[in-house]
């Protein structure tokens, strides 16, 4: 079981494996179904997609992740609990996020102040509201509980940034 | 307007699609449709969909909660990158690589919190499902339960990358090639061997053969 024993066997496909076909397809088929029965996508889940629909925020602008340490920074060694930073842009605004066991810490760039809301993947409850300084600065003491996203509100333009699990 | 029933989504006419098989264009056509303010239509995508996002998931051994966590935030993006995806009709192919990318950075944060080996990483999945909870309670479907768990055992037991492979092509209705290929980082090229091949391995342990 390694790659050249992979690729050996992978290039040996020949009329047996032709007739072999019906039951390998059979073979699937009943996975497929074996997976229905015990690793079915949960209907909460389910639910939680086809709402998204109805929260995508249209007005906003949306602001991509461009920079995310998880991968794009090398680890130090040794170090297990570095925060996880994080950079959004749209156009000429950025963000910048650092998540840590204690909350959320983050800068608007160039510097304004903002109003901010920390979307979590619980729509019913009500988004944590943070404010950004003149030097665009925001903190929250709550780090995001599974995906998150920011809805910043600055110099009359309405941001979004991706959905991220932190 | 569509009906809130969701038409299966996808298929490439690869022969192992057979049965279920829909023209692929409608996923670009449900794409398009949503963008426009069709909410039935992103059900239908939904419906369509979601199997293939939650097999990438699984396929990379999440945990309960990791896997919920990824899945929220790959179909949330979607939403958001709706009306931006160049080619509507490869969507399958987006939410597929996107949960891979996801998936592949819980593995990483895992890792880094707890230095840990892979094999340790690799075992903690599926913590608390047993097939006795979700298989239907008769004595009729006894045996039809113990072929289903002995099947999904071997299937459990086989080597990383075909059980990778098998529950990403498992994913109902059964995802393109192309999709596969995004959910597993591997050319396309190499998936039909790598399949005959898993396929084969299975099927010997089943027979008792391994």
């Amino acid at each position: 079981m390694n790659e050249t024993d992979d690729e050996r066997l992978g290039g040996e496909e020949g009329p047996a494996e032709d007739l072999a076909e019906d039951l390998a397809e059979g073979l699937l088929d009943e996975l497929r179904q074996a997976a229905a029965i015990l690793d079915p996508v949960p209907a909460e889940l389910r639910r939680s997609a086809v709402e998204a629909y109805a929260l995508r925020d249209l007005d906003a602008r949306l602001a991509e992740l461009t920079f995310d340490s998880l991968v794009d920074a090398i680890p130090v060694r040794g170090v297990t609990d570095a925060p996880r930073m994080l950079t959004f842009r749209s156009g000429d605004v950025t963000v910048d996020v650092e998540v840590t066991g204690q909350g959320l810490l983050g800068q608007v760039l160039p510097p304004q102040s903002a109003s901010i809301e920390v979307l979590s993947g619980r729509p019913a409850a009500s988004p944590t509201t943070l404010t950004a300084d003149d030097l665009g600065r925001f903190t929250s003491d709550a780090p995001p509980a599974g995906p998150f996203a920011l809805r910043l509100r600055t110099g009359g333009q309405l941001v979004v940034t991706e959905w991220l699990r932190a | 307007m569509r009906t809130g029933t969701a038409p299966s989504a996808a298929y490439d006419d690869l022969p192992y699609t057979r049965g279920g098989a829909v023209d692929r264009a409608d996923v670009g056509v449900l794409v398009q449709s949503a963008v426009d303010g069709d909410a039935a239509a992103w059900k239908a995508l939904v419906e369509g969909l979601s199997p293939l996002v939650w097999s990438v998931v699984r396929a990379h051994r999440l945990s309960d909660a990791d896997a919920h966590e990824v899945y929220q935030t790959v179909w949330f993006r979607f939403a958001q990158h709706l009306g931006r995806i160049r080619e509507p009709q490869k969507a399958g192919a987006w939410l597929a690589s996107t949960a891979r990318h996801e998936s592949l950075k819980v593995l990483r944060s895992l890792r880094r919190l707890t230095p840990t080996d892979d094999a340790q990483l690799l075992d903690r999945a599926s913590e608390d499902r047993t097939p006795e909870q979700s298989v239907i309670d008769s004595e009729d479907a006894a045996a039809q339960t113990e072929r289903v768990r002995r099947l999904w055992q071997e299937f459990e037991e086989l080597g990383e990358r075909c059980r990778q492979l098998l529950r990403v092509l498992m994913a109902t209705p059964p995802p393109s090639y192309q999709e596969v290929a995004a959910a597993l980082g591997i050319a396309v090229g190499s998936i039909g061997p790598l399949r005959q091949r898993c396929l084969r391995r299975l099927r010997a342990r089943l027979e008792g053969a391994l």
